[in-house]
C-alpha cells in the first residue's frame, strides 16, 4: 500500500468497514510531516466507514493531498465532510487551564440553586397560607387525592420498615444489655431510638424515594409536555396549583404515619424482648412510658414534618427546573431523591446538635 | 381593523443566547396570523415570548395597545384573560378527565359559578370541537387529533379574543389536520377570534392565513399577506414552500 519512493499511499480497490482500522493504522504510521499523497486510482468502492476515514485523514494531516480521485468518490467525501473539530488534546489543555474557573462556576451555581430553593420555599409558605385563608387556586379534591397517595400508599412500607428496624435494634442490643444484666433497658433504648431518631429518619428517606420521586417525575413530565406552560397561560400559578395540595397532604399524613410507625417499631422491640429475654410485655411498655415522654414524640413528629416538607420542596424544585426532553425527567428524579436524602441527613445532624 | 399584538425591536432567546433579533410586526383584530420558518428557527420561542413564558432579551410587546409587563403577575393575568393557547402537545392535564380539563379555567377563575352552568359551558365547547361524547375520557384515551381539539375547547372556554396555536397540525393526518383548519376558520369567521398560528403545512397556510411572518437567519425574513408570500420570487421562500408542496 505504501510506495516509499514516491511517498505515496495507494489505496486499495475497496475501502469499507472491513479494512478501515488497518488503513488508519498504516497511514498514521507512515505519514510524513512535509507532504503526503493519497492515490485513489484503484478505488472503485467506498462505504461510509471509508469516507469517514478519509475525511479524518484530511482533517488530521494538513499536508495530505488526494490524487486520481473519481468524481463520484469526491462527491461522497464532500457530502459527508464535517467541519474540523478540536482534537482531544486541545480540549484537555483547556480543561486543565480552567480548573479554577470550573470550581468558581460550580460554587456560583450552588449559590444560585440555594437562592432559588429558598425562594421556592418562601413562595410555597406564602401560597399555603394564602390558600388556607382564601381557599382558592388549587383544584377540587386534589388534597384528598394527594393525602390518599401519601398516607395510604406509604403506610405499609413505612410500617414494615419501622417494624424491622425495631426488631433489628432490639436483637443487636439485647445481647450487650444481657451481659450487663440490664436487659430491661432494652425498652428505653427501643422507645427512645425509634421515637426520636429512627422513625423520623426512615420515614423521611422512604418519603424521599416514594413521594419525592413521584412528585418530581410528575412535575417534570408536565413541564416537558408543556402542561406547566398551559397552566401559566390559563392565569394559574403552577407552584401553587401543584405544590400546595402536596404540602397540605404531607402535613396531614405525617402525624398519622409517625404515630403508626412509632407503635409498630415498639411492637417489633417488644416481640424480641418477649421471645429472647422473657421480659413481659406489660413491663416492657411500662418501662417505655417511664423513659419516653410526650415531648420526645413531639420532637420526632416535628423532625419528620420538616423532613416531609424538605422532600416535597426538593421534589418540586427539581421538577420545575427540569431541562428539556425525556432524559431530563430521569435526571431530575434522581437528583431530587439524592438532594432530599442529603438534606434530611444534614438537618437530622443539626437537630441532634440543637436538641441533645 | 385594530391592533391586538405589536412587537417592537424584539430580541428573543434563552439566557444570553440570542435566537432571533430585530423582530417588528403586528397582529390585527380578527386576522389569522401565521408564523412560518424552518425547524429550529425560533418560531416557538417567539410565541412563548409573546405569551410571557420566556422573558425577552430586549424589545417591547404590546397587547391591546398596552405594554406587556413580564414581571407583573397582575399584568400577565389580565393578558391571559384574553388569550387561549393550543400547545403542540395539547398539554391537557393527564391526571384529570376531559370535562375537568376543559372546566379547569372556569373553576379556577370563577369558583362561584354553579355546576349546571359550568357543565353547559364545557359541553358546548366540546360540541364545537366535536368531542361532546368523550367528556368522561382521560387524555391518555384520546388520539392525537382528539387531544388537539380538546385543547382547543379548553382554549375557547373563557371566550378569549386571541388564540395562539403552536403547530396545530403536527402529528395529524391530512384529513384531521384539514378539519382542524376548518374549525379555526369557523371560529375566526363566526366568533371573530384572532389566531396566531405556527405551522409548516403549506395546505394549512393557503387555507387559513391572512398574514404571514417568515423567520429565517436569526430574524424576520418575510412579513406580508398570503398573496404577497405566494407571489414572491425569493429563492428561500420558494424552496421552503416547494419543499412543503412536495412533502404534502
Amino acid at each position: 500500500m505504501v510506495n516509499e519512493k514516491k511517498l505515496k499511499f495507494i489505496l486499495p480497490e475497496s475501502i469499507s468497514h472491513e479494512n478501515v482500522s488497518f488503513l488508519l493504522r498504516e497511514i498514521q504510521n507512515h505519514m510524513q510531516k512535509d507532504s503526503n499523497i493519497i492515490d485513489f486510482a484503484q478505488v472503485t468502492r467506498i462505504d461510509t466507514f471509508g469516507v469517514s476515514l478519509l475525511n479524518h485523514i484530511k482533517k488530521s494531516f494538513k499536508s495530505v493531498s488526494f490524487i486520481n480521485i473519481r468524481p463520484e468518490v469526491s462527491e461522497l467525501l464532500n457530502t459527508f465532510y464535517s467541519p474540523a473539530q478540536r482534537s482531544d488534546s486541545d480540549k484537555q489543555d483547556d480543561s486543565t487551564g480552567n480548573i479554577l474557573e470550573y470550581i468558581i462556576e460550580k460554587f456560583s451555581g450552588l449559590k444560585k440553586s440555594t437562592l432559588e430553593y429558598l425562594s421556592l420555599l418562601a413562595d410555597e409558605i406564602y401560597y399555603t397560607v394564602q390558600y388556607i385563608f382564601k381557599k382558592r387556586g388549587i383544584p377540587p379534591g386534589e388534597i384528598s387525592n394527594q393525602l390518599f397517595l401519601m398516607a395510604y400508599d406509604s403506610f405499609p412500607i413505612v410500617c414494615l420498615v419501622s417494624f424491622l428496624i425495631g426488631v433489628t435494634i432490639s436483637i443487636t442490643s439485647l445481647d450487650q444489655l444481657k451481659q450487663l444484666g440490664a436487659d430491661i433497658y432494652l425498652a428505653d433504648l427501643v422507645g427512645f431510638a425509634m421515637i426520636r431518631e429512627l422513625v423520623p429518619l426512615m420515614a423521611g428517606i422512604i418519603l424521599a424515594g416514594k413521594i419525592g420521586a413521584s412528585i418530581t417525575a410528575e412535575i417534570s413530565s408536565m413541564k416537558v409536555m408543556e402542561e406547566i406552560d398551559a397552566l401559566k397561560t390559563m392565569g394559574l400559578v403552577p407552584e401553587k396549583f401543584l405544590m400546595v395540595p402536596r404540602l397540605i397532604a404531607i402535613t396531614v399524613a405525617i402525624p398519622l404515619l409517625v404515630g403508626m410507625a412509632d407503635l409498630v417499631g415498639i411492637v417489633g422491640g417488644l416481640l424480641v424482648a418477649k421471645i429472647f429475654s422473657d421480659i413481659p410485655g406489660s413491663v416492657f411498655l411500662e418501662q417505655i412510658f417511664k423513659a419516653v415522654h410526650f415531648s420526645d414524640f413531639l420532637i420526632g413528629l416535628i423532625k419528620t414534618m420538616v423532613f416531609g416538607w424538605v422532600v416535597v420542596i426538593s421534589a418540586g424544585y427539581k421538577g420545575f427546573s427540569v431541562g428539556r426532553g425525556a432524559a431530563g425527567v430521569g435526571i431530575a428524579t434522581t437528583q431530587s431523591v439524592v438532594m432530599s436524602i442529603s438534606l434530611i441527613i444534614v438537618l437530622d445532624c443539626i437537630f441532634a446538635i440543637i436538641l441533645y | 381593523m385594530s391592533e391586538i399584538i405589536r412587537v417592537q425591536n424584539l430580541e428573543v432567546g434563552y439566557g444570553d443566547e440570542i435566537v432571533l433579533e430585530q423582530l417588528n410586526f403586528s397582529v390585527e383584530k380578527s386576522e389569522i396570523f401565521v408564523i412560518l420558518g424552518p425547524s429550529g428557527c425560533g418560531k416557538t420561542t417567539v410565541l412563548k415570548t409573546i405569551l410571557g413564558l420566556i422573558p425577552p432579551i430586549s424589545g417591547d410587546i404590546y397587547f391591546f395597545q398596552k405594554p406587556m409587563e413580564f414581571l407583573s403577575e397582575k399584568s400577565m393575568n389580565r393578558i391571559y384573560d384574553d388569550i387561549g393557547v393550543l400547545y403542540q402537545t395539547g398539554a391537557l392535564l393527564n391526571s384529570i378527565n376531559l370535562f375537568d380539563n376543559i372546566a379547569l379555567p372556569v373553576h379556577m377563575h370563577y369558583p362561584g359559578i354553579p355546576e349546571q352552568i359550568k357543565k353547559e359551558m364545557v359541553l358546548s365547547r366540546l360540541s364545537q370541537v366535536g368531542l361532546e361524547t368523550s367528556w368522561k375520557k382521560y387524555p391518555s384515551e384520546l388520539s392525537e387529533g382528539m387531544k388537539k381539539r380538546a385543547a382547543l375547547a379548553r382554549a375557547l372556554i373563557l371566550s378569549p379574543k386571541v388564540i395562539c396555536c403552536d403547530e396545530p397540525s403536527a402529528g395529524l393526518d391530512p384529513i384531521t389536520a384539514s378539519r382542524l383548519d376548518d374549525l379555526l376558520l369557523d371560529l375566526n369567521t363566526l366568533l371573530g377570534i384572532t389566531f396566531v398560528v405556527i405551522t409548516h403545512e403549506l395546505r394549512s397556510i393557503e387555507k387559513i392565513a391572512d398574514k404571514v411572518l417568515v423567520l429565517h437567519n436569526r430574524g424576520l425574513y418575510f412579513y406580508g399577506t398570503l398573496e404577497q408570500l405566494l407571489e414572491t420570487d425569493d429563492e428561500f421562500i420558494n424552496d421552503f414552500l416547494l419543499k412543503e408542496k412536495k412533502d404534502a
